[in-house]
């Protein structure tokens, strides 16, 4: 048993390793909070990747979906007293719907247009949120989103202790990485990749790409949805600007810091960007422009991001076989 | 109910013609940096935020609003040039998606730049003493400033077309912004060109910044919507396209106004929803070219 | 009894603007026939593959396909009606593996949107881009990326991914462009084996190439349908003669 078959073995068991990792991660992080926050932007950051960096779709309006999702989770609760299980499913429903509406719109245009679009169609649905106070809070945001018992299976169990809520929020998370994992195991994921590779080539193959860029941007959407009806339930509250397309850009970031077009790269770099911003919001209270420093040497410099470049430095060394990251 | 007359239409009408002419400026310099260097400026809106507070600034600093009106936009447009020269022009070839995100990461750091230099709490700004009160117009008085806004930018867009039609340094740019092959093999030094139309196009945003500056709220955060708004427009009027940005900034600018008189809750989301259709019916925008999407 | 085409083009005119890329060509192929459309520069042939393989719409006129009319059939629906074309300027997917490359081809005939099973479990799409790389003569190179690959290996590549689709007509533009003369005739083998199987049009500019394996010429000029026939049949034209060494 050597490191090269023991990398080889944790590539190939790629969603089970990083259960693993997850399920032991609360204890790595100073505070339960910033490992839930971690947790619930991980599952937003691998979404969002979906169309990033396995299509090659630059959306600036993942927020959107992670927004709509938490506000109808939270709408459900609160204003029709749904249970959270059923809620989560409502958020998950509504973020697909949504992804549905942005994603036809928007996979009109191609490549540089398409950011822009994103980003426009994005905050139509911001304002539409805004805009309907009674819903949803309007500026002050949807409160009273509370699951502070949960009935699982008959046990009480306390949500409000921040360790139990993480697990909780595991089982969700890695239901939706299996769910990730085999999407881009499948025939359909190959078709997604090589529309990234090559657009033009993939559609002489015989394959309806405009058709094939809607559903992966829907199950993106919905991937989304999951994590904000997440969020929804761990913040109690939802803000406003979880629309904002600041918030998209901010998945951007994390996708790009981890390293696009790879399974975990998203996590990492959810961690990595929540970490950094725990540490720089104590620092100095222009973390904005930080993480704007950060970002653009990242671009210049890192382009494959943190888990990006050590996946491609085992792969130069032959550590790691083929395209299993 | 307000009660709707003719002249508070034709008002409101004008209102969004002056609201129309910053974002016509803004799309210009957007489109001028897409069509020559293929990049998006996603630090516009930070650009159109800086020259609003450098014109308030240097309005201060000499008492003059037209000194302030000529030096602001050429200290934006001094930032423009070394953000493409250090920044930008390192990820041309890697990709169109770069540069975008790199403008991005830009937009965050100027804002907080701002944010030290003038205080988080954004500054006052008035209407320069010259231009204060309101004209007849026949169907009623409007703001002077305003007029002159619509004034200024018709002058602008008028020196911009003279210059891209009439020179031959704007003949290099309309030439290479359709194919910059053939102007390099010309050679002409295109990383240059690329140079200056970024600083040109930065200008132009930090000048509709000191234009807006009095019509508006002058904080650090001022840009972040407007991206978002010249978005729009560029999409509305036709990435690349000069009449487009002017026609389709018009348009967004009064569609917003009037929306505002008529259906005042749904004015944020109406240009958006006019892009959404837009999308829907030609998605090129009304002077785009076709293919060059979709 | 002429035997039904297999694709035809019918009155087809393509204009940009006032310039007339093509004017007025009928032009039809019988199946299992290896044809080249031949003519000097700027005769049309590229805008006359461009039309006959769905890139490009006609101004006027039509093109059907097994008596079906396709004029305006969507891009990617002509691999699954069994019309492949191999592009001029090779185009692959150059960070994906040379069996990649093919499988993603070959797969397309089993399935499109399956998102449960791993696509390894799909053997025959696995199978059939061995067994069709082993044709091309790059089973060897199974595992190596394609932008490592030398040109004229690309371009065996591509023909590969084209065959994937089981195609019943083959369009081919320019497909010894760049080969070096050992390349060259191994791929005009490997075009005349395959016509036996099925309809094979190319588009070359290389005369002597295509009079030598091709059982029928169409020659364009100025965007007109000029002659067709035979290599003899050509050769023997006075048209043809006037338009070629007329030119110098």
């Amino acid at each position: 048993m050597n490191l090269h078959s023991v990398v080889n073995g944790i590539a190939r068991h790629r969603v089970a390793s990083a259960l693993l990792f997850l399920l032991i991660f609360p204890l790595l992080m100073p505070y339960e909070a910033l490992a839930i926050n971690i947790l619930i932007y991980g599952l937003f950051a691998v979404g969002f990747n979906l169309v990033f960096g396995y299509t090659g779709m630059l959306s600036f309006g993942h927020a959107s979906f992670l927004g709509v999702g938490s506000y109808l989770t939270g709408i459900a609760m609160v204003h029709f007293g749904v249970h959270w299980i059923p809620a989560i499913f409502v958020g998950v429903l509504a973020s697909l719907v949504a992804g549905l509406f942005v994603g036809y719109l928007a996979i009109r245009t191609r490549g540089i247009y398409f950011s822009m679009v994103t980003l426009a169609l994005g905050q139509v649905i911001y304002y539409a949120f805004y805009k309907a106070e009674r819903w949803t809070g309007g500026e002050n945001g949807l409160r009273g989103v509370n699951a502070e018992v949960i009935d699982l299976f008959g046990l009480r169990i306390d949500f409000l202790n921040p360790l139990t809520k993480y697990y909780i929020i595991w089982l969700f998370v890695a239901l939706a990485l299996w769910l990730v994992s085999r999407i881009l195991a499948s025939p359909f994921g190959s078709v997604i990749e090589s529309i990234r590779e090559n657009e033009k080539r993939t559609v002489a193959c015989g394959y309806d790409v405009a058709r094939a860029k809607l559903l992966i941007f829907v199950i993106s959407a919905g991937i989304c949805g999951l994590a904000g009806a997440l969020r929804a339930l761990h913040l109690s509250v939802v803000p406003v600007d979880s629309l904002h397309y600041l918030q998209s850009g901010q998945v951007v970031m994390m996708a790009l810091l981890g390293g696009m077009g790879s399974f975990f790269g998203p996590f990492v770099g959810a961690g990595v960007f929540l970490y950094f911003e725990d540490i720089a919001t104590n620092v100095t209270k222009y973390w904005m422009g930080a993480v704007g420093l950060l970002f653009m040497a990242l671009i210049l410099f890192f382009p494959r991001g943190i888990w990006g470049s050590l996946m491609y430095q085992l792969k130069q060394r032959g550590m790691l076989q083929g395209d299993r990251e | 109910m307000l009660d709707i007359t003719p002249s508070l239409f034709m008002l409101q009408l004008m209102t969004g013609i002056a609201l129309g002419a910053v974002y016509a400026l803004l799309a210009i310099g957007l489109s001028l940096i897409f069509g020559m260097l293929t990049v998006v400026n996603f630090a516009h809106g930070a650009f159109f935020m800086v020259g609003a507070f450098l014109g308030v600034y240097f309005l201060a600093l000499t008492g003059s609003f037209w000194l302030s009106l000529v030096i602001a936009p050429l200290v934006v447009g001094a930032i423009g040039l070394l953000a493409e020269r250090f920044l930008v022009r390192p990820l041309y070839g890697r990709g169109i998606d770069y540069p975008l995100l790199l403008t991005f990461g830009l937009s965050y750091v100027l804002i907080d730049v701002v944010r030290a230099v003038f205080g988080i709490e954004g500054l006052p700004s008035s209407t320069p003493a010259s231009l204060r009160g309101a004209v007849d117009l026949g169907f009623g008085h409007f703001p002077l400033y305003r007029l002159f806004l619509i004034g200024a930018t018709a002058v602008v867009v008028l020196a911009l077309w003279l210059f891209l039609e009439k020179t031959r340094y704007g003949l290099i740019i309309r030439a290479g912004s359709r194919d910059s092959e053939i102007v390099r093999v010309l050679g002409v030094d295109i990383a240059k060109v690329w140079w200056l139309v970024f600083g040109l196009g930065t200008a132009i945003a930090g000048l509709s910044g000191v234009l807006a500056a009095p019509t508006r709220a002058v904080n650090p955060e001022m840009g972040i919507h407007v991206l978002a708004e010249a978005f729009v427009v560029t999409v509305v009027g036709g990435m690349g396209s000069l009449p487009g940005a002017v026609v389709a900034g018009l348009l967004v600018g009064v569609v917003f106004s009037m929306t505002a008189l008529l259906a005042p809750a749904y004015a944020e989301m109406s240009i958006f929803v006019l892009m959404a259709l837009v999308l829907l019916v030609r998605p090129q925008g009304f002077f785009g070219k076709a293919g060059a999407l979709g | 009894m002429m035997p039904s085409p297999l694709i035809e083009v019918r009155n087809v005119s393509l204009h940009y603007g006032r310039f007339k890329a093509l004017s007025n060509v009928s032009v039809s192929f019988a199946p299992n026939q290896l044809t080249a459309i031949i003519g000097p520069n700027g005769a049309g042939k590229s805008t006359f593959f461009n039309v006959l393989s769905g890139a490009l719409a006609p101004t006027t006129g039509q093109v059907l396909f097994e008596g079906q009319d396709i004029t305006s059939m969507q891009a990617h629906d002509y691999a699954r009606h069994g019309i492949a074309k191999s592009f001029q300027i090779t185009n692959v997917f150059k960070q994906l593996s040379v069996h990649e490359n093919v499988r993603v081809a070959a797969q397309m005939r089993y399935s499109r949107y399956e998102l449960f099973k791993p696509r390894a479990s799909f053997k025959q799409a696995i199978e059939e881009a061995d067994a069709l790389l082993g044709r091309v003569g790059l089973l060897a190179l199974r595992n190596k990326t394609v932008a490592d690959l030398a040109h004229g290996q690309q371009r065996s590549l591509e023909i590969a991914m084209a065959l994937a689709a089981k195609p019943k007509l083959l369009l081919m533009d320019e497909p010894t462009a760049g080969m070096s003369p050992e390349e060259t005739s191994a791929m005009m083998e490997l075009i005349t084996a395959l016509a036996k199987e099925r309809t094979v049009v190319l588009v070359e500019h290389k005369m002597k190439l295509v009079m030598g394996i091709c059982e029928r010429l169409i020659v364009l000029h100025h965007g007109e349908f000029l002659a067709q026939g035979t290599a003899d049949d050509i050769r023997n034209n006075d048209e043809v003669r006037r338009v070629y060494l007329g030119q110098g």
